[in-house]
């Protein structure tokens, strides 16, 4: 005989719930509370963890920069320079080492930092007497002082 | 002509040294740092190379880790050219912007090339059914610094 529909015993059942569950708890096992043992609201947590850690990816590149600034800031002020004016001026010299670069020469070589410094104060010294030029007056202009009476 | 606040330029005045002695002072440094390199007196020496698109401060003896394809195979000797800075103890060589391939010789070994842990990249957007999930396993090359050398060409 041909049978036209399923019997009432042969249903399809899902037998592999545990790991479908332990997929997503084992993301929340270091969680604080109830959201380490219990799927339902482990599901929630999870999931919120695994979008702020994405979008984390890609601002953890904008952070470090942010603290290699600092730290460049920290340890040229130890040298007598501000930040600005001593990665301007290392540019203008043609030495193209990163921020990374120089936040770690900074704590690890101190002394080649320091060298680093002195180029960077030589070379804005050297800026400044060009910014002079020769010191004479532009001709055709006389300067005098105004007084209003 | 009277003084007012713009005859002078708001930063101190600045006096450079005189030229000619400057650059025998220069001469004396540079061959002082040429006896010490011929020499050969100088301990571990570091180096800042530009491989990768990165820029990676290395010594001797170091394992270096690239997010990418190398095509190289395992175990091949690759010498690195980019060489930004090269340091001792006493002196550093600072390249404007690279030294020169006749001063530092880098040489690296590829170890391994493997792929990264694999990376969950989820997208959720709350109450419109919305959510994506990617597995991202990106390539890697441990390379393995085997020596860095300097040569006394200076000039």
């Amino acid at each position: 005989m041909v049978l036209l529909s399923a019997r009432c015993w042969l249903r399809s059942r899902l037998t592999d719930r545990f790991w479908r569950v332990q997929e997503v708890l084992k993301y929340a096992r270091h969680f604080r509370g109830r959201k380490n043992r219990c799927y339902k609201l482990a599901v929630r947590s999870v999931r919120r963890a695994l979008v702020k850690s994405t979008k984390a990816r890609r601002e953890k590149k904008r952070f470090l920069r942010g603290l290699w600034v600092t730290r460049i800031e920290a340890a040229s002020l130890e040298h007598g320079l501000k930040y600005p004016s001593f990665i301007s001026n290392l540019l203008k010299s043609q030495v193209e080492l990163n921020r990374k670069m120089i936040a770690d020469l900074a704590i690890y070589e101190p002394k080649t930092f320091k060298s680093l410094a002195a180029l960077a104060q030589r070379r804005r010294q050297e800026g400044f007497l060009a910014a002079l030029g020769d010191g004479k007056e532009p001709e055709g202009i006389f300067s005098r002082i105004v007084r209003h009476y | 002509v009277a003084k007012t606040s713009l005859t002078s330029p708001p930063w101190p005045e600045v006096k450079l040294p005189d030229p000619a002695e400057e650059a025998k002072y220069h001469a004396e440094v540079v061959q002082k740092v040429k006896e010490l390199i011929a020499a050969g007196r100088y301990g571990r020496l570091f180096a800042v190379v530009h491989f990768a698109s990165k820029q990676w401060k290395i010594t001797s003896e170091d394992l270096i880790m690239m997010d990418n394809v190398l095509e190289a195979e395992c175990g091949d000797r690759i010498r690195m050219e980019k060489v930004l800075l090269v340091g001792a103890d006493d002196f550093t060589l600072i390249g404007r912007p690279l030294l020169g391939k006749d001063l530092v010789r880098v040489e690296a070994t590829v170890i391994e090339k493997t792929e990264s842990w694999p990376k969950l990249n989820v997208r959720f957007w709350k109450r419109h059914n919305y959510e994506r999930r990617k597995i991202i396993t990106n390539p890697q090359t441990v390379l393995r610094i085997n020596t860095i050398e300097i040569f006394p060409c200076l000039s």
